[in-house]
């Protein structure tokens, strides 16, 4: 365990990283494949962009969560802070009627339940398992009680341009995914503070001593996990055209699936964003496929758990080699 | 449990109120709290049904437990509670004995534990990672067996089972209390409770002393998944029917009662009576917000504050006794 | 940082609960009204007409709802926790009638009075049932749109819960309804869960892989939105789509036309009419053993009605839906 050699697997030279990366892509690319020879129109571009939009509200979901991980931590709270901040953003909308007070609404709530996590996490020593759990239970409880039942509906159409307007022809969520994507892969390659998050990671108490100022780069990890919880909420909010108290919470396990089936170790320190983007479209695309393909529903859970093993089974017979080396 | 104030104010001063953990404390002020509200909160039917609910509960957080003192960790223990739920009820229906049904729910939920275990202690996968999958497997067979439906009318020995009382104590709190102390006895007065508390301090110091620690690591999840798999007879006892994702959720409620009790995830600290302790403080936080009909919204948000509470008071606690 | 001190802590314990302490008992009777999540406006909607309802009639309500949506083990303990309670009524609709059946008879022996409200909770000796027939509702709200269409068309069905009673009534009536038409081919039918999410996101795909869809059923309101949602994003303006409930926001929809009908099934209404029979039954009244509120269809013809906030509307009294 030397520093150097856990940066340098940061460094340009990424290629067991790339490896796992481009495993994931021949599996999309093989399961895609698949589906065309059965239904052909299952490639059609509208389809493709069909399942992207899909991803890429999952992926929005599980981008900031992506580096709570990547620096060792966890983020249970996700699901609910999008809850909040979408009913929040919702009612902000309804009554001013201009959407970027629902922008700012939705940015700042998000961004506060990150940053309190944070504060929890770092100050009162608790461990971020419990803490984003406890503040999970918090978030939703607040909904429930700002929302006492009601839905909030009809958004501006400025407003829901978000979430199903087309730029170029393609889906604007599928643009912010992209936005998102470049952000946080430049935030995680191209910065120190993304070098440190890894360095966080892999091993805590060496960072520490390494002088590296972990509990402000780890606040500023939870706030960047609650402000994209805080942007995915704009986007539900502008597709589904409506708030309501329970949008956040069946997301929160299907984002951490697309983190992890995305190639990061839960025990921080690796993996990347553009793995999260690929693990979001994996588990997406087998929905969108299964749901072609007319198989029930009620096999959907057993197909993602499945792929869920088969991805780090994968990822086990490929890596074995360097993690008995390390 | 007397005088736990003292220990609020004088922390350090005895060796046994220092180890009451916070949840320990909560509960002890909630139990006031709750019997000045209203003082039918203590009486003899709704301490029962805080012992039931209580008991449901400790079947998963006492696995959870061990599963969590080796730094692991199994989110499929609820999808599990489910699946073997379903997989007695349907065997009951096609005929076979009680006893024939609930062995297969034990095969199988031994398979899935092995599963687990060997995925985690010989291939060394993330615990977290490998739960989630086969919870989605778990969760996936029981609902392509039941196609969603819930599962009703077998035989009624099993709601007779739960229901049933030995002397003056409910089967169910009689079952967690023996489970209690079999597991007390298996991690305290034996070598391999010993191992188990090994392997997450040091797995690797366990193997070079020689010891066979994957084998104990998987037996860990094979006993953990066991005992969900039996443990569902009681909940499909209490419904009188199985229902495919019942147990869903129930993982996370049973780590949060581990960790309330002052479990830790790392380096295995951690104690079992904690679970007790932790099980209890959420059934009487829930049941005491029934009782005084508190808004569900709020609910919702105690519970959250109970468990960051809970966390805080053992914070405090280290760090005054320090 | 120094909130860490355990005196705080009591402090924060003892403000929360205070929060929370009960209302103080009010003259008439309790009742304890459950409902199955505090998502879906429907359920507003009952806990709202069971309230006016109660206020006239002098008595107290509280309301039980699961933390987590239609969580069926914390249900249960609901039951048994409001049973140590005492109070003089409970509404009950069952969140799994099969899994709350024991808990349920037990009450009833134990001398609790209940009413079986929403959705039918099983073979237990209730009071008395009040609801709306599902099956109708299904089969009305189909024959709307097979009416609509023609009589001939390619239709989707967007289906609630699987196993709950709503759910799969609802579905027995829009297969019966199918039936009559036989030149309306019904492409797919999959379960929504009654969610907005999984409605659109079913609807998505189902318009992937259906050129021509002429019309969608939809067994609740919020997946018809959804599925509404979907649509338009996908350029498709002219599937006709019915559902059924009636929130205020389905209403609108409606109002605005990018619904074509809903069969009403009213929350308020069955809250309204489940407090009186069930007050009247305690206080000596004979009860009648159901009450089947029918379920018009709600058009652009008729919907102002159901626009009106749940508050300000005026509940009715059982007399008008029991059969003289």
């Amino acid at each position: 365990m030397t520093i150097p050699a856990t940066l340098d697997t940061r460094s340009p030279s990424l290629s067991p990283d790339a490896l796992a990366l481009l495993g994931r892509l021949i599996l999309i690319v093989l399961i895609a494949g698949a589906l065309t020879a059965v239904d052909p129109g299952f490639a059609s571009v509208s389809n493709l962009l069909n399942m992207l939009r899909q991803a890429s509200l999952l992926f929005l979901v599980a981008s900031g969560l992506t580096l709570v991980i990547i620096g060792g931590g966890l983020d249970l709270s996700v699901g609910s802070n999008l809850t909040l901040s979408a009913c929040l953003a919702a009612a902000a909308i309804k009554t001013t009627g201009n959407p970027w007070y629902g922008v700012a609404v939705a940015v700042t709530s998000g961004t506060l339940i990150g940053f309190t996590n944070g504060l929890m996490i770092n100050r009162l020593r608790l461990p971020p398992f419990l803490a984003t759990f406890g503040m999970l239970w918090v978030a939703q409880g607040a909904a429930y009680w700002f929302m006492a039942g009601q839905t909030i509906y009809g958004m501006p159409m400025s407003f829901r341009y978000f979430g199903t307007g087309f730029f170029l022809g393609v889906p604007l969520p599928i643009w912010i995914t992209l936005v998102v994507c470049v952000v946080c892969s430049i935030i995680l390659h191209r910065t120190t503070f993304g070098r440190e998050a890894y360095f966080m990671g892999a091993n805590q108490t060496a960072a520490l001593l390494s002088g590296i100022a972990v509990e402000r780069r780890r606040l500023l990890l939870y706030v960047l996990s609650g402000l994209t919880a805080g942007i995915a909420a704009l986007v539900y909010l502008a597709r589904l055209n409506a708030a309501e108290p329970g949008i956040g919470e069946p997301l929160l396990l299907p984002a951490i699936a697309a983190v992890l089936v995305g190639g990061t170790s839960l025990f921080g320190g690796s993996g990347n964003i553009v793995g999260t983007v690929l693990g979001a479209i994996l588990l997406t695309i087998i929905v969108n496929g299964l749901n072609l393909l007319n198989v029930a529903a009620t096999w959907h859970p057993f197909v993602n758990g499945a792929v869920v093993l088969i991805a780090i089974l994968a990822d086990f017979i490929v890596s074995r080699r360097r993690s008995e080396s390390g | 449990m007397t005088a736990p104030t003292q220990s609020q104010q004088r922390p350090g001063a005895g060796q046994f109120f220092s180890a009451i953990p916070g949840a320990g404390i909560l509960l002890i002020l909630m139990l006031a709290l709750f019997t000045i509200a209203n003082p039918r909160f203590v009486s003899q039917t709704n301490l029962v049904n805080v012992g039931l609910q209580a008991s449901l509960l400790l079947m998963i957080a006492l696995p959870m437990t061990l599963i969590i003192l080796t730094e692991g960790l199994d989110l499929s223990a609820g999808a599990l509670l489910g699946l073997s739920g379903v997989i007695v009820a349907e065997a009951l229906l096609a005929g076979w004995s009680v006893f024939a049904a609930c062995a297969m729910a034990f095969a199988i939920s031994t398979a899935f534990g092995a599963l687990n275990g060997v995925l985690i202690a010989y291939l060394t996968l993330p615990a977290f990672v490998v739960t989630l999958g086969t919870m989605g497997l778990m969760q996936g067979i029981a609902l392509v067996m039941t196609n969603g439906d819930p599962v009703g009318g077998f035989t009624p020995a099993i709601e007779t089972f739960y229901r049933s009382q030995l002397w003056i104590f409910p089967m169910p709190i009689v079952v967690a209390v023996a489970l209690y102390a079999a597991l007390w006895l298996l991690l305290y007065r034996t070598r391999l409770g010993n191992y188990v508390i090994a392997i997450g301090g040091n797995k690797d110091a366990l193997r070079l002393a020689g010891i066979r620690a994957n084998l104990v690591h998987l037996a860990v999840y094979v006993l953990g998944s066991a005992i969900v798999g039996l443990s569902a007879v009681l909940l499909i006892g209490r419904t009188n029917s199985a229902h495919p994702t019942v147990g869903i959720g129930m993982e996370f409620e049973a780590i949060a009662a581990v960790v309330l009790g002052g479990t830790s995830f790392e380096k295995g600290q951690g104690w079992l009576f904690g679970a007790v302790l932790g099980a209890l403080a959420i059934t009487v936080l829930r049941n005491g917000l029934n009782i005084l009909s508190v808004d569900s919204s709020l609910q919702v948000v105690c519970i959250g504050i109970l468990l960051i509470l809970a966390l805080l008071i053992d914070r405090a606690r280290k760090h005054y006794s320090r | 940082m120094r909130t860490t001190r355990p005196r705080r802590c009591v402090l924060a314990a003892i403000i929360c609960s205070t929060l929370s302490s009960p209302a103080a008992w009010a003259d008439g009777e309790v009742i304890a009204a459950f409902t199955k999540n505090q998502v879906d406006p429907h359920f507003e909607g009952v806990r709202a007409g069971v309230a006016q309802m109660a206020q006239r009639m002098n008595a107290t309500v509280k309301n039980y709802t699961p933390t987590k949506p239609n969580n069926i083990t914390e249900g249960m303990s609901q039951l048994e926790d409001v049973g140590v309670t005492k109070p003089n009524l409970m509404l009950f609709m069952p969140i799994d009638a099969k899994a709350q059946l024991p808990t349920i008879k037990r009450l009833i022996d134990s001398g609790l009075p209940i009413i079986n409200y929403n959705d039918r909770g099983g073979d237990a000796p209730f009071l008395s049932f009040i609801g709306q027939d599902d099956y109708k509702l299904g089969y009305d709200i189909a024959k709307t749109l097979f009416d609509h269409l023609g009589g001939k068309g390619n239709v989707v069905i967007l289906e609630g819960v699987k196993g709950s009673t709503t759910g799969d009534e609802r579905k027995r009536g829009f297969d019966a309804a199918a039936k009559d038409y036989p030149n309306i081919k019904i492409l797919a039918s999959q379960p929504t869960n009654f969610q907005r999410l999984l409605g659109m996101q079913t609807m998505e795909n189902l318009i992937q892989q259906f050129s021509t869809i002429d019309g969608v059923i939809a067994a609740a309101d919020a997946s018809a939105l959804g599925a509404i949602e979907a649509l338009n994003a996908a350029g498709r303006k002219n599937v006709a789509v019915v559902s059924i409930n009636g929130v205020p926001e389905a209403v609108e929809a409606v109002k605005a036309g990018s619904l074509l009908a809903i069969a009403e099934f009213d929350g308020f209404k069955i809250g309204c009419v489940a407090t009186a029979v069930g007050l009247n039954a305690i206080r000596g009244q004979s009860a009648p053993k159901q009450v089947t509120i029918p379920g018009a269809i709600i058009t652009k013809a008729n919907y102002a009605p159901w626009l009106i906030p749940y508050k300000d509307r005026t509940c009715p009294t059982p007399d008008a839906y029991i059969a003289k």
